[in-house]
């Protein structure tokens, strides 16, 4: 039995969705690509009324080909270093005027590990009621894959190759949570296109929140990162599944809250199906002890984030995101 | 033509002009897929669609879809061995989902509520036939017939209609009173019975054959197979499924003090249970099968249902299993003990099976009766030369010898069809079901682990003969079951494809054909994460032409 092509007008269709979509279809993103899920999911659970500023990256480009939009919502790209003093000043006017308007602003992780983190630590000290957002693909993509502050340790991009000397990025991940949570911000968190409730929820959190708040997404990129687009949710859910990327919650400072892991899996299953980790697969001493190096940084997230309780609980790394007939888990 | 802005800024939406659907390599389509729960019931149900209706609260839709292929589902719920259960995926996850019982509390709810077939009366002039046998075979053909809008006589040797149902289920499987309503509600739909009129007794087939445009025989097999052991026959010996019968229908059995049953189906089974309730000391069960198991191949195992054997040995039954039956040992002319011999199924050179003994493995068993429950046969004195001819169909015990109940209510109904289709002087269907899904193509990390809904089984000390030993389940537990349900290559619109798509290339639509989402093909760029993250395994990539 072969199902029927549909037969409603889909260009109507994209018209009575019943949820609000802020990021439409048609931009220019890689098949399969993390940030634009992120995004779309950010911009759903922010909902209409809400003024963008976005640093320079993938997101901006691809979502941005003029004379076209693939946004709903009102949006603005600047620079690359500047998304978090536009948004300041968007903030800033708006309560003189004595609007709602909620204020976002969203970066890439070179924008804001790297590029942009002047700007975004100015707006956490001065606690602009802003949510900023950085969708974090470890790199930066859009420019052809170069290493960028974010890149975890050993990842081979274009500027970190793996060979005699290195495999791959010789240094760690820079910790951007530590920074942020030195601003003592009102709320801090991580989070992933593999679970989309929490990622919902956190946006939701953070939006409500009166002062500045942070939000990383872990976004695969099948591209930069070398594996099947199809597996973009898989990966994001290993990094997961193995404590490389812990999801946790942060209050002035203070982590209050961590996905609980209830089946904690070798790193090796996250690291293997993406090419940039490809080296770490050849029989060598240096190949295995990279990746013992890597299994090492995972496990000293779950200690330092206490991310196994030894217990099920309903928020953990297998119920998070269970289904339910007739989509009851997004209401 | 793109709408050039004055000034840097562009409209909302407008990328939605940009197909970037011409970027894709690989397809996504919605395809149904066969669950394994389906592909396994030999009755033809498809415990997956019921399921769902009962996870969405329409107990009345479910139980109307279930008995579309199935008539007699609170007879099925207690006595069909549920080869879907062996077959469900969850059973790879965690525990099958209890199938059973499911089909059981909605069975015993439309008794309980008094629900009818959804039938239309069939027209005074429609087209006549003739049922022989109102066992499960016959029954389930009738009621098909009636349903494809036929006329239907149904002709049974016994003067109430069940067949096996009634004279060899002992009520703690099946109390009476359920197989009373599910047939007296199944000969409503105006089927005529003709009980006592046994064909080739008291009413010929060349008879039938004037009277009616076409013929389904459903007669069960009512000759015992012969058994002897090197000629050997006891003067006292009496088949299982006799003496069941006899137990069954004056509730009286011979009182025997050490006895071995040789087989390994139900009929066997229940025999050793009805003995051990009724207070024989030492019932021992002979049988070359196996003791079902994990490390036990399904060919291997004893025929009768597992649920049964366990019941069984609880009761103090003994089973033997791998034996088979050497010696009798004789005084005069009645048994006084059993020679056995290990016996397993071996490969021959040339691939096929064969049971070898092995000597040396001898073991005496002292027994003073032996009653072997082998099986019976077709009775070819009157069938036998019927086979085959144009406008006869058979089906239930009479076509295959592994007859189960839920196998002859689905010969049943395929029988009804091709009857229909011969009337209607058109070809035989062929069986048509969506290739089957196998568990990898399932995403269990959106599912979390649940205990199986267990039904209460009464102690051993509680248990008698008369009172049924496997209860219902909960309404409670029932909703818990249905939302275990994996929902096997069939969209439970969890709203996934329409949550994870990059590109908002799936969109929410009216609901067709059981799902609410249709893909956006000017957009889709292929990349495969609503097919990867489908939890049911509904979506298939296709390449692109």
């Amino acid at each position: 039995m072969s199902s029927e092509e549909p037969s409603a007008n889909i260009a109507e269709l994209h018209h009575k969705q019943p949820a609000f979509r802020g990021l439409e279809a048609g931009h220019l993103a890689c098949p399969g690509c993390g940030q634009a899920l992120g995004a779309r999911l950010v911009t759903e659970a922010i909902g209409p009324d809400v003024i963008i500023a976005n640093a320079t990256g993938c997101l901006e480009v691809f979502t941005s080909a003029w004379p076209r939009s693939s946004w709903r919502v009102p949006w603005i790209h600047s620079l690359f270093e500047n998304a978090p003093a536009v948004a300041s000043g968007i903030e800033a006017a708006l309560k003189m005027q004595g609007r709602p308007t909620k204020v976002v602003a969203m970066g890439g992780d070179g924008g804001t590990f790297d590029i942009g983190l002047q700007s975004l630590s100015g707006m956490l000290e001065r606690n602009h009621n802003v949510l900023y957002v950085c969708f974090d693909n470890e790199g930066y993509m859009n420019t052809g894959g170069h290493r960028s502050g974010s890149t975890p340790h050993a990842a081979v991009t274009m500027t970190s190759p793996s060979g005699k000397k290195r495999m791959g990025k010789r240094h760690l991940k820079k910790d951007l949570l530590a920074i942020i949570g030195a601003h003592q911000i009102p709320y801090a968190a991580t989070a992933t296109v593999a679970y989309p409730s929490d990622l919902r929820a956190k946006v939701r959190r953070g939006i409500e929140i009166e002062g500045a708040a942070f939000l990383l997404v872990h976004s695969p990129c099948p591209l930069g990162w070398g594996h099947e687009g199809a597996l973009s949710i898989e990966i994001a859910r290993l990094a997961v599944q193995t404590g490389f990327f812990p999801i946790v919650e942060m209050e002035r400072g203070a982590v209050v809250n961590a996905m609980q892991i209830r089946n904690v899996r070798p790193v090796a299953e996250y690291l293997r199906p993406q090419h940039r980790f490809q080296h770490l697969f050849s029989d060598s001493p240096e190949a295995r002890e990279e990746l013992e190096h890597l299994q090492q940084l995972a496990d000293y997230n779950i200690e330092r984030y206490r991310l196994t309780s030894g217990q099920s609980e309903s928020r953990d790394t297998e119920a998070t995101d269970t289904v339910m007939r007739g989509g009851m888990r997004w209401s | 033509m793109p709408i050039l802005t004055r000034g840097s800024f562009a409209n909302a939406a407008t990328s939605l002009a940009l197909k970037t659907g011409d970027w894709r390599l690989q397809r996504p389509q919605y395809r149904h897929r066969s669950a394994p729960c389906a592909v396994g019931c030999p009755a033809g149900e498809n415990p997956q669609a019921y399921i769902a209706m009962v996870a969405e609260g329409n107990l009345r839709g479910a139980w109307e879809m279930l008995v579309a292929a199935n008539p007699l589902p609170a007879i099925t719920g207690r006595v069909c061995h549920h080869p879907c259960e062996s077959a469900c995926h969850r059973g790879s996850y965690d525990q099958p989902i209890a199938i059973h019982s499911v089909e059981r509390f909605l069975g015993d709810r439309a008794i309980a509520e008094g629900w009818n077939y959804p039938l239309k009366p069939s027209s005074p002039d429609a087209p006549r036939v003739a049922v022989v046998g109102a066992g499960p075979a016959g029954l389930s053909a009738a009621y098909h017939l009636a349903r494809l809008g036929l006329s239907v006589t149904l002709f049974d040797a016994e003067p109430e209609p069940g067949g096996l149902l009634r004279s060899a289920l002992p009520p703690y499987r099946l109390p009476r009173t359920v197989l009373n309503s599910e047939i007296a509600r199944l000969l409503a739909v105006g089927i005529a019975f003709k009980p006592n009129r046994r064909v080739g007794r008291d009413v010929s087939i060349d008879e039938l054959r004037a009277d009616f445009q076409a013929i389904f025989l459903g007669p069960g097999t009512s000759r015992p197979r012969e058994w002897s052991v090197d000629g050997t026959v006891p003067s006292d010996l009496r088949t299982g499924l006799d003496l069941l019968r006899e137990w069954i229908s004056i509730g009286a059995i011979p009182t025997y003090n050490r006895v071995a049953i040789i087989g390994g189906g139900n009929t066997a089974i229940d025999l050793a249970r009805v003995l051990k309730f009724s207070g024989v000391d030492e019932v021992h069960l002979i049988t070359f099968q196996a003791l079902p198991g994990p490390a036990v191949r399904r060919e291997e195992a004893m025929s009768a249902a597992p649920r049964e054997i366990g019941q069984a040995l609880e009761e103090g039954v003994t089973i033997h299993d791998r034996r088979g039956v050497r010696r009798l040992i004789m005084r005069g002319n009645r048994v006084v003990g059993v020679e056995t011999v290990h016996m397993k199924e071996l490969g021959t050179a040339t691939g096929e099976r064969k049971l070898v003994s092995f000597e040396g493995t001898e073991t005496i068993l002292k027994v003073d009766h032996v009653i072997p429950a082998i099986g019976q046969q077709l009775d070819s004195s009157v069938f036998g030369n019927l086979l085959g001819q144009p406008g006869i169909f058979v089906g239930g015990d009479a076509r295959s010898a592994a007859g189960t109940v839920s196998g002859a209510i689905g010969d049943g109904c395929r029988a009804a069809i091709a009857i229909r289709n011969y009337l209607d002087g058109l070809p035989p269907a062929g069986d048509e079901m969506p290739r089957p899904i196998a568990f990898d193509d399932l995403n269990i990390n959106y599912f979390d682990h649940a205990p199986r809904a267990e039904a209460l089984i009464l102690e051993v000390e509680h248990r008698s003969a008369e009172k049924e030993i496997e209860a219902g389940i909960s309404h409670q537990d029932l909703n818990a079951e249905a939302h275990r349900c994996f929902s096997c290559g069939e969209c439970m619109s969890c709203d996934n494809c329409w949550t994870l798509c990059p590109d908002n290339a799936v969109l929410k639509a009216d609901t067709r054909d059981g799902w609410r989402y249709a893909f956006d093909y000017d957009h889709c760029k292929g990349c495969g994460i609503c097919a990867n993250e489908c939890p049911v395994g509904f979506i298939t990539m296709f390449d692109e032409q």
